[in-house]
């Protein structure tokens, strides 16, 4: 009996293994389908389109508007249609590495890779000479950021940097990523509750092998602020959250909140949001939008955009 | 003095026999629990087993285990209590390795540390099972080991706390402290 169940899991491990899924050619991830910046950056990214700024261009804020696991620039394509006219600042939104593309590229792609998109662009826009650089993240790029604050990257910035998070995830909702590490590779692949249309700009079928980076970097993060991250001098942080969330657990921002302090020992800023919609800020495709998430969209647009003067 | 010696003897295995027979178990000690994939949660197991009742099968307990005797003990963790009842059940007795069952219904708690996150849930029903093995020394000590499964959890919309994970196994080392007293009566006699 003992040697039929051992069988039995060695036959489903390679099953797992070998299992890839059918992606419809119209899908993100099937081939056919790319984020629109991996043929036209410089609609995407500042440091493309702009790479010599002059004194004047230099000194607006740019906006590094990063999205989240399994997402694509879709992810803050709203915030862009609605600063559309702003000169006060620019956004630049970036693709994580391994996103975008193919199922296999993303499959093969690691948490440190997703992170170093955000990276480059930040360098490649100080090296530019811009000097007032923010960030924006969600879901998991917040997790992604958290992790360059612990290592330091920002520690020599010479003028304040700007970091919001909406969304941030630390503790996931589906509680059985915990054991993605053994249930993963049985599986292959994981298929995502999106709605109608979001096939084209967020991946439906997420590779294991991902969802073991996805917990990783959340263990890796989480430690982090269990032992305390503490902002360098010249870095500001606000976390906007909503109160109900199906993918990042609200109790997330309690362990970015505990975890997290200013250099002068202080809280970071704060707001819990009226709303159950994963990355609020996002609405386009979301079924059943009502006029509160709407309000709490343009509410965080507004309150990012006043505070980087 | 002979007669004396002799009733001594008889009087002592008397009582020997009705302790081995009779004697109601209470095990207390440690418990080391690990969330997988999340939090150490350390403190105290009580289990009790009444000489009328299936005796040294069925035991009855009480647990409380803490993050702040685990991950959160000086770190920035949530800080977070479980009170836990239970009802077990030990297979082969008399055996070293007895397989055991146990069902388990409590109370969960967390302490956010700011009135800011009070309309997130902090409080909830714990409902549980696990199983696995207790290693059974000739001294009154035994060694459990378990994995369990939680199942209140959260999805991030239901109105239950975050850090209750589904999956955990912990280790309790008990000692069963009416063994000990028995011993000490016996030596008093």
């Amino acid at each position: 009996m003992k040697k039929a169940f051992v069988i039995l899991f060695i036959l489903l491990s390679i099953s797992g293994c070998k299992k890839t899924p059918d992606i419809p050619a119209g899908d993100l991830g099937g081939g056919q389908i790319f984020d629109p910046s991996t043929y036209n950056p410089a609609k995407y990214l500042v440091s493309v389109s702009n790479p010599t700024p002059d004194a004047t261009q230099a000194q607006v804020p740019v906006i590094i508007a990063c999205h989240g696991y399994g997402a694509t620039t879709f992810e803050w394509d709203e915030f862009r249609a609605w600063s559309a006219g702003r000169t006060d600042y620019s956004i630049s939104q970036v693709l994580l590495d391994g996103h975008g593309v193919t199922y296999d590229q993303f499959k093969n792609s690691t948490w440190h890779d997703w992170q170093s998109s955000i990276v480059n662009e930040y360098t490649k826009l100080v090296q530019e000479g811009y000097k007032n650089i923010d960030l924006v993240g969600s879901s998991t790029s917040c997790t992604l950021i958290l992790d360059l604050l612990h290592s330091g990257f920002f520690n020599n910035t010479a003028t304040t940097v700007h970091i919001f998070f909406v969304d941030p995830i630390i503790i996931p909702s589906d509680k059985f990523l915990s054991v993605v590490g053994v249930v993963g590779p049985m599986l292959g692949y994981v298929e995502s509750d999106g709605a109608p249309g979001e096939e084209k700009y967020y991946y439906h079928y997420r590779p294991q092998e991902t969802l073991q980076q996805l917990d990783d970097v959340l263990d890796v993060v989480r430690g982090e602020l269990q032992d305390g991250i503490t902002l360098p001098k010249n870095v500001y942080l606000k976390v906007y959250k909503s109160i109900r969330d199906p993918t990042a657990d609200p109790v997330s921002v309690v362990l970015v909140y505990n975890g997290t302090h200013t250099s002068t020992g202080g809280n970071i800023d704060l707001d819990m949001i009226d709303g159950d919609i994963h990355v609020f800020t996002r609405l386009d495709l979301v079924p059943g939008v009502t006029a509160q998430d709407q309000a709490n969209q343009v509410y965080a647009f507004n309150d990012i955009t006043m505070r980087i003067k | 003095m002979k007669k004396n010696a002799y009733l001594l003897i008889i009087l002592s295995g008397i009582c020997v026999c009705r302790a081995k027979a009779q004697s109601s178990i209470l095990d207390v000690g440690p418990r080391v629990q690990k969330a997988i994939d999340l939090y150490y949660e350390n403190g105290v197991s009580l289990g009790y087993s009444s000489k009328k009742l299936m005796p040294d099968r069925v035991y009855f307990g009480f647990s409380y285990y803490t993050s702040r005797l685990g991950t959160a003990y000086h770190s920035n963790a949530i800080k977070q209590d479980n009170y836990l009842l239970s009802a077990a059940y030990y297979f082969r007795r008399n055996h070293i390795i007895r397989p055991l069952l146990r069902a388990n219904a409590g109370y969960f708690s967390a302490d956010y540390g700011s009135p800011i996150f009070d309309m997130l849930p902090s409080k909830t029903m714990l409902l549980s099972v696990d199983g696995g093995l207790c290693f059974q020394t000739r001294l009154p000590l035994k060694i459990s080991t378990t994995f369990g499964y939680n199942l209140i959890t959260s999805n991030g919309l239901n109105n239950v706390p975050g850090t209750i994970y589904p999956f955990f196994y912990q280790v309790t080392l008990s000692w069963n402290i009416f063994q000990h007293a028995n011993r000490t009566a016996l030596k008093g006699i």
